[in-house]
């Protein structure tokens, strides 16, 4: 059984929200929608549970058109990014609240949502109030909700973002087992993301998606190696991919006047001609025999250094192994691995990625 | 801040506590206990007499009290269903959202006095252009001179003059409720009216208490409407308590009497309306 979008498309004000949106959903496999804040993640997840109506296109799900279906017959579930619950009922009817709705047995209802609770680790807090639990845990009391309802779709839209460090990483390792996403199980789980790091740890299929339009689709491995384009690399990528204008000339990459590469020799069949570079902040490191670069911003990450870097109107982020301070407008030197050198068309499309065979 | 005339600020609304609060009601207490009539004027002590004379020997003033009771609580209750009816219509996004608004709130706007002479007018026997329209039928109901149909007139009219205030709070509450739950209970299953039941009633129901509440107060004082509309009539069949207070103390000039009864109406209204909340605060938020 699959879910089907075909040529989705709502414009409620004069930008698009979404644009042509054709998606194949399977079922029993997990997919993740990376896309930066306002790329259409959340319109399209809402779309598909039915709390908007698209312009035009159509959806089906095992063989119905989905459209004509409203919101509370579509056995779809969803889990919001902020904590959306029911202020008025304690931790257990709002668990039980979608059983109700389906007027099943009170002693099923009661096994179910004992279940559900002991898979997030509510149990204890059965008739606590909603506003007396910390944000994490109402986040979990949402996602008991949602799993209760063994729901044919699951949708998650940025589930973890307003939770803290260490139970989002938890949660996150969950996920798949929570759910239950399995060949057997034939759910199917839609998980909207801001996050590159999470979608490669979430390891599912990957949508991606800018503007309400779909960018590319495929696997986590497939995605982040081989950017459809400079936009996709940019998305992907946490910080951004540099993407930079650049000319290739006579087997040298010209930057700029004084950043100048001579060119790996995968490169070598690459015509002159103007080009926009790629190359991860991972990829720059420092080097004493390299180009000379000023200090703009620097910032400590985790065990990580952000730094970005200017050189004339050429300007990067470098990700430095180390814990370390570095005065605004100091001068490092820097160099890329020319290993790892993407090259895109100067409209965007992929030219060369270091992962092609 | 710490001296010794810091109290003397407190005095400027102290003794407009006290002159319009405080002495009013014990000055009632005192007053109860006097014989004060147009023929014995002053306060003179009998003791407890008047008490004893509304608790024995006075049913003309718990037929008002009961009768104040069902016009309350029958008028308070259809305000409440109409109101909230209304304010869940225009609530949602319908076409003239905003004229419908205004148009709710207009008969609370008009003056209730003037209103209710212009339904005297309509509900009048023979010159009344309600019974104009139902002669078409054969029938002619005395609407203001059967003892019924004069209390079904009173709840018409004050239905009609408050329900815009049950629905201006109403409306505030639903507008006030966050959008969330009734996303997620889209999402859980609930339909439309399942929707109604299981979260905007629940969620509703402390702004309902405090409406109800609210009316419950202003309707058991109901006056104007009565005074213009039957004068209490026919007999006493729509005499509430506040008119029957205000007949004893300005028409018979019963002042003593007169306080015992506001006094003993005072009291009973204050422990019925507790009992009141707590019994709607259980049923209707399940606490």
């Amino acid at each position: 059984m699959s879910l089907l979008l075909d040529h989705i498309s709502f414009k409620p004000t004069e930008e698009y929200h979404l644009n042509d949106i054709s998606l194949r959903f399977d079922s029993g496999k997990m997919y993740t929608i990376l896309g930066r804040t306002l790329s259409g993640k959340t319109t399209l997840l809402k779309t598909i549970a039915g709390l908007q109506t698209p312009d035009s296109g159509s959806i089906n799900f095992e063989d119905t058109d989905f459209l004509s279906i409203p919101v509370w017959k579509r056995n779809v579930a969803m889990v919001y990014q902020q904590f959306i619950n029911y202020p008025h009922l304690n931790v257990r009817d709002n668990i039980a609240f979608p059983l109700k709705q389906r007027k099943m047995d009170e002693n099923l209802i009661e096994k179910e949502v004992k279940v559900a609770m002991e898979k997030v680790g509510l149990i204890g807090f059965e008739s606590r109030k909603i506003q007396e639990l910390s944000g994490g845990q109402q986040q979990r009391v949402a996602l008991a909700r949602s799993l209760a309802k063994k729901a044919k779709i699951l949708l998650l839209d940025e589930p973890l973002v307003n939770l803290d460090y260490k139970l989002r990483e938890g949660l996150r390792e969950e996920f798949k087992k929570l759910f239950n996403v399995s060949d057997e199980s034939n759910s199917i789980l839609i998980y909207a993301s801001t996050d590159p790091l999470e979608a490669m740890q979430l390891n599912g299929d990957i949508i991606v998606i800018d503007e309400g339009k779909i960018l590319q689709t495929g696997t986590a491995k497939d995605v982040f190696e081989n950017p459809a384009t400079a936009k996709v690399a940019e998305i992907t990528n946490d910080p951004a991919m540099n993407i930079n204008k650049c000319l290739i000339q006579d087997n040298s990459l010209i930057m700029n006047d004084s950043v100048q590469i001579q060119i790996p020799d995968e490169l070598k069949s690459v015509p002159n001609g103007k080009y926009l570079v790629g190359i991860r902040a991972t990829d720059i490191f420092l080097d004493d025999q390299g180009f000379a670069f000023d200090v703009e911003i620097s910032e400590i990450s985790g065990s990580e250094t952000f730094l970005h870097l200017r050189n004339k109107n050429l300007k990067c982020v470098a990700t430095i192994e180390e814990v370390k301070t570095y005065n605004t407008n100091e001068v490092v030197k820097i160099n890329f691995d020319k290993s790892k050198i993407y090259l895109f068309e100067e409209s965007g499309e992929l030219r060369h990625s270091p992962y092609q065979q | 801040m710490n001296f010794k005339h810091k109290y003397v600020f407190l005095l400027p609304g102290l003794i407009v506590l006290i002159g319009i609060l405080i002495f009013p009601i014990i000055f009632t207490v005192r007053l109860s206990l006097s014989g004060w009539n147009s023929f014995n004027p002053g306060l003179d002590f009998i003791g407890l007499k008047n008490y004893i004379r509304l608790f024995t020997d006075d049913p003309r003033f718990w037929q008002s009290f009961f009768r104040l009771s069902f016009l309350a609580i029958t008028t308070v209750f259809l305000q409440y269903i109409i109101g909230f009816a209304l304010a869940h219509m225009v609530w949602k996004d319908i076409k003239f959202k905003r004229f419908f608004r205004v148009l709710f709130l207009i008969p609370m706007m008009t003056t209730p006095v003037i209103m209710t002479v212009i339904w005297r007018t309509f509900f009048h026997e023979s010159l009344g252009p309600l019974n104009d329209f139902l002669s078409i039928f054969g029938v002619q109901p005395p609407w203001l001179s059967s003892p019924g149909l004069a209390k079904v007139s009173i709840i018409v009219v004050e239905v009609w003059q408050w329900t815009s205030f049950m629905f201006l709070l109403m409306l505030a509450g639903l507008l006030s409720l966050p959008k969330e739950p009734f996303l997620a209970a889209a999402v859980d299953g609930a339909s439309p009216f399942k929707k109604f039941i299981y979260v905007t009633f629940p969620l509703m129901a402390p702004i309902s208490i405090g409406a109800i509440i609210i009316r419950l107060i202003e309707a058991s004082k109901i006056m104007d409407t009565v005074f213009v509309l039957t004068s209490g009539g026919p007999g006493t069949s729509t005499e509430t308590s506040s008119f029957f207070i205000f007949i004893k103390g300005l028409r018979e000039f019963q002042m003593g009497y007169a306080a015992t009864a506001s006094f003993t109406y005072l009291i009973i209204m204050i422990i019925s309306l507790t009992i009141i909340v707590k019994v709607l605060t259980k049923v209707l938020m399940r606490e």
